[in-house]
């Protein structure tokens, strides 16, 4: 009996649907469009305390699950022979562990947060089913039930970017959706071939295609991979349809962002991990094509992605596209196909969803308190906020990737994974790319701390406006995490890697 | 039971339309009362028909000794008929509360009620010839129903339907004639009734027979290029709309298509020809260009409408596949599209009897004052587009299946095409969707202020419709295992 | 012999010598007398046919007992039977129908004129349906434009008077090519007796003599009756004649003359020349052609028009197109389609022409389109009527025409070479066809937003054209009859060709 596993799914999925539903009979009733304040602070107090309980619980019941080993339940059958099924495998558990720490840390940085958007109602409604559904990704042990949780993924998260109901927004939310169910008909394109070419589309470590249907029907299945590769690719902010990322993450509420770029972003790397090392397998992609289309597409992403956030002047725009880069840092490491690429890739995904969470939480707290939405306002901050700017500091140390921080771990093994890698001029080429962004980045994350710490002469300190304690506490522990992943990485890399030569 | 209730079923909704116009009601809830029992004994009938088929067929009357009107329920049959017995008393009642601000209500009923059937004729249909009169037939009895409105833009768009639909016919009738002459019989056959024995010389022109044959019962099914009538024939009331050209009317086009294809035809013959690659050609550029002109179509009905034209085009696409798996797919597609698009037809119906707005841009904030409409439309748009775990999923999934296993690169592009009109359909769906939802910060509602949901027969009709979407999403199997075997022509 | 056998000549002789008698009598009596006529000379038909059916083999009836190849011959098989009465009812509608408008149109002293010019083309059909003597026929080929021509012109007014010069000009050039062809045959047979010619044939082709000659003469009067019967393109006197002529002329016209030239047609091909030799000249290809030409371009000039009477006239071209390609086929069974399409159309082209009177009634007597706005409303039945028509013409089940239709695709099936010529102008010409009749259709039970006594429009019940609702019902039940159960009528069309050779 594993039946349990999908607690953590079922419960903050009707948590949160009680609440939306709430959330809708009171707008039934009103004749404005402007956002619901909950002015009564018991109220807000028992909403807060049910999310969290529902939460902590999820989370609790997720952790338990992902750690209990492996185990498997069937659902349903969505269709004749195709089983709702969810397995926890290593990658699924890996995300599964980050993606609750993370979705609890910025719940209660949420708290604070909310305040002065409003409508907590329908954000915490959607956020605890967000929970819900990415739990439901993470286990989910075939590529249909992977694919079912996508689509509900980006449905679900759909309404959070759109939170404050600007025309921005909404237009945004409305590029996002396009995209991202763009993206995964992509993938469902190549879903419907490796169906057919595939044994099972249960994920099987290292794939399980069948050389016998394949054989003749090579270049048809290869332009399905790639179908999917950028089809998932879009979720993770790859080129050539990364454009929905930076209209995006922005505009949505700071935990919100954060929650996007740190962690739903993964979903797309988790379903690229899935059809190309648990269908398709390395074997059969190795040295073709389209392992060349990935890796140039990959690097494109990676130095362009830094080169906009550079030249970005939006502070939480100039984040969205860091994003873009360092998501592809991933995706490229994952196109190397060699155990140490892998588990570079593998350790990033990881330390990518803390930094970036912390990035983007803390250019929340700015906001917040400051309103200063550009980096050119940013002179001083540190002055008046310096908890903030401490921790905006470690996360920026280890994106760059500067030692012990956990970003140079990480980058080192993508380094020397490509290196390994039998792929002609890019073992040279991508590591140099990689290089050239970590410049690009220290360029784009490190002027908001000089600037914020040492804001130079003739500027007026005003008073100290330092963040809540319910924001910097998460914020701060994130941001540990960070640095302490770096410097004690030894359990992690043993893990990442064990699971990167099963792989291969 | 006896076969004869067959012909009980076409010709008592026929009878009783007639009827409307002339029995003295007294007052108009005597009349709906009629209608509705009238609609729902009918479709009890057929159920209990479908249940219990009865073996032989019954001869309604004889053109000449060997050419006979017949009737006689197989497999597919059985599925057409039963999307039409289930939707049409729904639809009925949902007119109720539409017609009545629209007038000639009895004209309007009697030509309703008849066209069910009609349309039964098509679905019990044991051979061609049957077919092709309910065919002709469902033509003349819908003319009124578009014209209802008699307004200049209803008559115009009549005219283009009658023009269309009798000018497909024509080409239809070639191959009608072509399976009379040539075919061991002119009973639909699973596998078809001709043989390259049978046609000797004549082989060399099957393809293009069956070409015009596909394209003349397609003109029903809206196929590109025979697809501006569908659009135009949206001027009529919404419960015609969301029926007969969501439903009845252009199913039966598709209907006939696999018909004529895998039980007169016959695959076997037509399988690698060119034939088949100008129809999947043909099919495919539908469903592509079907869906680019919902996105830039403005008016509500008017892109459901071309949103239809694409959708018929997946289950043409699934028939063109030419093998088992492929009518899988396409009358698995038959029945999930009947749902989603009535489903989101009646919405719009309801939206525009409640507030008279038509066009999109009018929408905003609706979905606050009608929400139950609104949730009913977003779920039909979800399905529509194919997200999992709502039917629209099912179907596409086997049209797919189908497409990959048929080993045919040009069905390998028809995937690529169903995908694009996926997310064209996202785009034409969901801007709707939130247009409604999420107005903007600084909409003001009071414009809204006196608008609400609809009464229960408005509602009862789409709740259903969003519960059989979920059902059928959730649990397909029993559903898929009928059709399979319908199409290893077990029946 | 039986006396029934005697009935054929009878009636020939009736209706010739009813018309003189009619002109002696007044208005009233003559109008009596003539549905007398009418209805003894149904009577007679149906006598004959029951006769013929029952003895199952034509017989031939000499007149005077000279014997041939001296004397004149009538004969009498099934299919001339049938013919007859069939003639003989449709006849008797259209005048029903168009008494009316006789009353109205016609001046007073002219009526009695009228009885005499129908009774007079009912002589001369029936003579072109029994005769077996080419001369005779030719004659009565005469006679039957005279008197078609008085039918035009009897509603005086300069386009019908127009339209019968060019009708009698157009006419008898036809004449003339049919008589030079008659002549050339006498020329290489020595014989004007159709059973005699035809022995006379057999052994010019057998012993392949003079085979030029006899392809002309075929030409020559293939295409003297094609010009008679408005075979495109020799059909440009056919609108203006149908368009503007009384009613009743109007349906007689388009319904029976030029299908007894037609007929008269079938019977060369069959009794003097013989299908096998038709069949394999190259005449039928030039009937093929025309007739699908005229299909087309007939329906394409049918759309153009704006007058309802002149659209129903172009339809008649595109009608007789179909049955030349029938012809064109070449098999027994495309002429048999020939044969009941002649009938189909005879039925549903005066139902439409008397359907077109009724609306125009009620539409202040205006044949213009514009006009006809909503006039299905303001008198039913016509509007009903005309939707039937419409339909059978359209070739919708149920309705005679789209037996016919059937009955070309199935026989066009039989020839590979024709096959899909045919096939796809079947499916162009249906599909004008719906547009024009269609359109009609729709525009009379389309709403007339202007007020109604603008225009002097009136609604009329069955009770106020007693006659012409009889007539109209009965055109409808005819041609319902002919969709629903054509077996008989096809049976009966087969077993009277097979017994003409």
């Amino acid at each position: 009996m594993s039946g349990w596993i999908l607690l953590p799914v079922f419960l903050p999925t009707i948590a949160g649907i009680l609440l939306l539903v709430s959330s809708f009979r009171e707008h039934l009733a009103r004749t404005d469009g402007m956002p619901v304040f909950i002015e009564d602070k018991e109220v807000l107090g028992k909403l807060h305390q049910f999310t969290a309980i529902v939460l902590t619980v999820s989370v609790v019941l997720a952790l338990l699950a992902a750690l209990s080993g492996d185990r498997s339940v069937t659902l349903f059958y969505l269709m004749k022979d195709i089983p709702i099924y969810f397995h926890i495998d290593e990658v699924g558990r890996i995300n599964a562990v980050f993606t609750s720490i993370v979705w609890l840390a910025a719940c209660f940085y949420a708290f604070v947060y909310m305040e002065h958007e409003g409508e907590e109602k329908r954000f915490f409604g959607f956020y605890l089913l967000v929970y819900g559904m990415l739990m439901a990704l993470d286990f989910s042990g075939n590529l249909v039930t992977l694919y079912f949780f996508y689509e509900l993924v980006t449905l679900t998260s759909m309404p959070m970017v759109l939170h404050n109901g600007t025309r921005e927004a909404i237009m945004a939310a409305l590029k996002y959706l396009l995209y991202s169910m763009l993206g995964a008909y992509m993938g469902l394109f190549a879903i419907f071939f490796l169906y057919r070419y595939c044994d099972t589309l249960e994920f099987v470590p290292g794939g399980s295609l069948n050389p016998q249907l394949v054989s003749g029907h090579e270049t048809i299945l290869l332009i399905a991979v790639m179908s999917a590769l950028i089809g998932f690719g879009v979720k993770a902010g790859m080129l050539p349809l990364h454009g929905w990322l930076p209209a995006a993450h922005p505009v949505a509420p700071a935990p919100a962002s954060a929650v996007l770029s740190g962690i739903i972003v993964k979903a797309g790397v988790l379903s690229v991990i899935r059809v190309v090392y648990y269908m398709v397998g390395t074997e059969f992609l190795r040295g073709t094509w389209v392992q060349t289309a990935w890796m140039v597409l990959a690097l494109l992403t990676v130095f362009m992605g830094s080169l906009m956030a550079y030249r970005e002047k939006v502070f939480k725009k100039r984040l969205a596209y860091s994003t873009v880069s360092q998501v592809s840092y991933i995706l490229f490491g994952l196109s190397a196909m060699t155990p140490a690429a892998m588990t570079g890739a593998l350790l990033h995904t990881v330390f990518h969803a803390f930094i970036k969470t912390v990035l983007f939480l803390s250019a929340g707290a700015f906001i917040f308190r400051l309103g200063k939405t550009r980096v050119e306002e940013y002179t001083g901050v540190g002055k008046q906020m310096p908890g903030t700017l401490w921790c905006y500091t470690f996360a920026s140390l280890a994106l760059i990737g500067i030692p012990p921080a956990s970003g140079f771990i990480s980058k080192w093994y993508l380094a020397a994974g490509a290196l390994d890698a039998d792929i002609g001029v890019f073992r040279y080429l991508g590591p140099a790319v990689l290089l050239i962004s970590a410049l690009l980045t220290a360029g784009y994350l490190l002027p908001i701390v000089m600037k914020g710490f040492f804001p130079g002469e003739g500027f007026e300190i005003s008073e100290k406006k330092e963040a809540a304690p319910a924001m910097l506490v998460p914020l701060a522990v994130i941001a540990a995490l960070t640095i302490l992943l770096g410097v004690l990485p030894g359990p992690l890399i043993h893990y990442m890697s064990r699971i990167a030569q099963a792989l291969m | 039971m006896n076969p004869v209730y067959m012909a009980v079923a076409v010709l008592l909704p026929m009878l009783g339309g007639v009827l409307i116009p002339v029995i003295p009601f007294g007052n108009r809830k005597r009349m709906l009362i009629y209608i509705e029992t009238l609609v729902l004994a009918n479709s009890i009938l057929v159920f209990s028909l479908l249940l219990n088929r009865p073996d032989g067929h019954v001869i309604l009357f004889r053109f000449t000794q060997n050419l006979t009107v017949s009737f006689r329920i197989d497999g597919m049959g059985t599925v057409f008929a039963g999307i039409v017995s289930v939707l049409w008393p729904l639809a009925t009642l949902f007119s109720f509360e539409y017609m009545e601000h629209e007038g000639h209500e009895r004209y309007f009923f009697m030509f309703y009620t008849i066209t069910y059937g009609v349309t039964l004729g098509i679905a019990m249909a044991e051979d061609i010839l049957t077919m092709y009169f309910f065919y002709e037939m469902l033509t003349l009895v819908t003319l009124p129903l578009i014209m209802h409105s008699l307004t200049r833009e209803a008559i115009l768009a009549s005219r283009t339907y009658l023009y269309y639909s009798l000018g497909g016919a024509a080409f239809a009738f070639i191959g009608m004639i072509f399976i009379l002459v040539n075919g061991r019989t002119m009973n639909f056959t699973w596998g078809g009734v001709l043989s390259a024995s049978s046609l000797g010389n004549s082989i060399t022109l099957l393809p293009l027979i069956y070409v015009l044959c596909f394209c003349g019962f397609s003109v029903k099914a809206a196929m590109f290029p025979f697809s501006a009538w569908l659009p135009k024939a949206g001027v009529a009331p919404t419960p015609v709309t969301a029926l007969l050209h969501a439903v009845a009317v252009v199913k039966a086009g598709a209907f006939a298509v696999m018909r004529v294809t895998y039980y007169s035809f016959g695959t076997e013959l037509l399988r690698g020809t060119w034939a088949q690659n100008v129809v999947m050609g043909l099919t495919i550029f539908t469903i592509v260009y079907g869906c680019s002109r919902a996105v830039k179509e403005t008016h509500l009905k008017r892109r459901l409408a071309w949103s239809t034209v694409s959708n018929l085009s997946y289950i043409l696409f699934g028939a063109a596949i030419m093998t088992p798996a492929g009518l899988v797919g396409a009358l698995a597609h038959m029945i999930c599209h009947a749902l989603i698009k009535i489903c989101s037809f009646l919405c719009a119906g309801a939206v525009i009897c409640k507030t008279e707005r038509s066009y999109i841009h009018q929408l905003d904030g609706l979905g606050r004052k009608m929400p139950k409409v609104f949730l009913c439309f977003t779920v039909s748009g979800l399905a529509l587009m194919g997200v999992p775990g709502l039917n629209g999923f099912v179907s596409k999934w086997y049209l797919a299946a189908a497409a990959t296993d048929s080993g045919n690169p040009m069905a390998w592009a028809g995937i690529a095409a169903l995908l694009i009109s996926a997310i064209l359909t996202a785009i034409y769906m969901m801007t709707i969707s939130l247009r409604a939802f999420f107005p903007g910060k600084d909409f003001d509602y009071s414009t809204l202020s006196d608008i609400k949901d609809p009464g229960w027969m408005m509602l009862l009709p789409l709740g259903l419709f969003v519960v059989g979407m979920v059902i059928l999403g959730l649990h397909s199997e029993p559903l898929i295992t009928a059709l399979e075997s319908i199409a290893a022509g077990v029946q | 012999m039986a006396f029934v056998q005697n009935f054929p000549f009878m009636s020939i002789i009736l209706s010739l010598f009813s018309g003189p008698l009619s002109t002696v009598m007044d208005r009233k009596k003559a109008k009596i007398i003539n549905t007398a006529v009418l209805l003894i000379l149904t009577a007679m038909s149906a006598a004959v046919l029951v006769y013929v059916m029952g003895t199952g083999e034509s017989y031939v009836y000499t007149m005077g007992h000279f014997p041939a190849p001296w004397g004149n011959e009538i004969r009498v098989g099934v299919l001339e039977a049938a013919m007859a009465l069939f003639f003989c009812v449709i006849m008797l509608l259209c005048m029903l129908g168009g008494v009316l408008e006789r009353e109205l149109e016609l001046e007073e002293s002219k009526e009695n004129l009228y009885y005499v010019m129908v009774n007079l083309l009912l002589c001369s059909l029936l003579a072109l349906i029994y005769t077996n003597d080419l001369f005779t026929a030719y004659v009565f080929v005469e006679i039957n434009t005279i008197s078609a021509c008085g039918l035009i012109m009897i509603k005086q007014n300069g386009r019908t008077i127009e339209a019968a010069t060019r009708y009698m000009i157009m006419s008898l050039l036809g004449s003339g090519l049919l008589l030079l062809g008659i002549c050339f045959l006498y020329d290489l047979t020595g014989h004007l007796l159709m059973s005699n010619i035809q022995q006379q044939v057999r052994i010019l082709q057998e012993t392949g003599a003079y085979h030029v000659p006899l392809l002309v003469s075929l030409g020559l009067m293939s295409i003297g009756l094609a010009i008679k019967s408005a075979l495109f393109p020799f059909h440009t006197w056919l609108p203006d004649a149908y368009g503007y002529s009384t009613v009743s002329s109007a349906a007689i016209l388009s319904s029976l003359v030029s299908k007894g030239y037609i007929f008269l047609l079938v019977k060369i091909f069959f009794r003097v020349i013989g299908f096998d030799i038709v069949k394999n000249s190259k005449v039928v290809n030039v009937l093929f052609v025309f007739g699908i030409a005229g299909m087309i371009m007939g329906s394409v000039s049918a759309i153009r028009e704006n007058n309802i009477r002149r659209m129903i006239a172009y339809s008649s071209v595109a009608q007789i197109g179909y049955i030349y390609m029938g012809f064109g086929l070449g098999t027994t069974d495309s002429v048999v389609a020939s044969i009941y399409h002649i009938v189909s159309h005879a039925a549903t082209k005066s139902l439409l022409f008397v359907a077109a009177s009724g609306i125009t009634d009620a539409s202040g007597d205006s044949t213009s389109f514009f006009d006809l706005t909503g006039a299905g409303y303001r008198n039913k039945l016509a509007g009903a009527a005309f939707t039937v028509g419409s339909l059978s013409m359209v070739g919708i089940p149920m309705f005679s025409g789209f037996i016919s239709k059937l009955l070309f695709a199935q026989s066009a099936l039989e020839s590979v070479n024709k096959m899909l010529p045919t096939l796809i102008a079947l499916a162009i010409s249906t599909i004008l066809n719906a547009v024009y009749f269609l359109k009609t259709v729709i525009r009379i039970y389309a709403p007339d937003r202007k007020l109604a006594s603008e225009k002097h429009f009136r609604t009329i019940t069955m009770a106020d054209q007693p006659q012409k609702a009889a007539a109209l019902i009965l055109f409808i039940i005819l041609n319902l009859a002919l969709g629903l159960s054509s077996q008989p009528v096809i049976r009966l069309i087969r077993s009277g060709l097979s017994m003409f050779s």
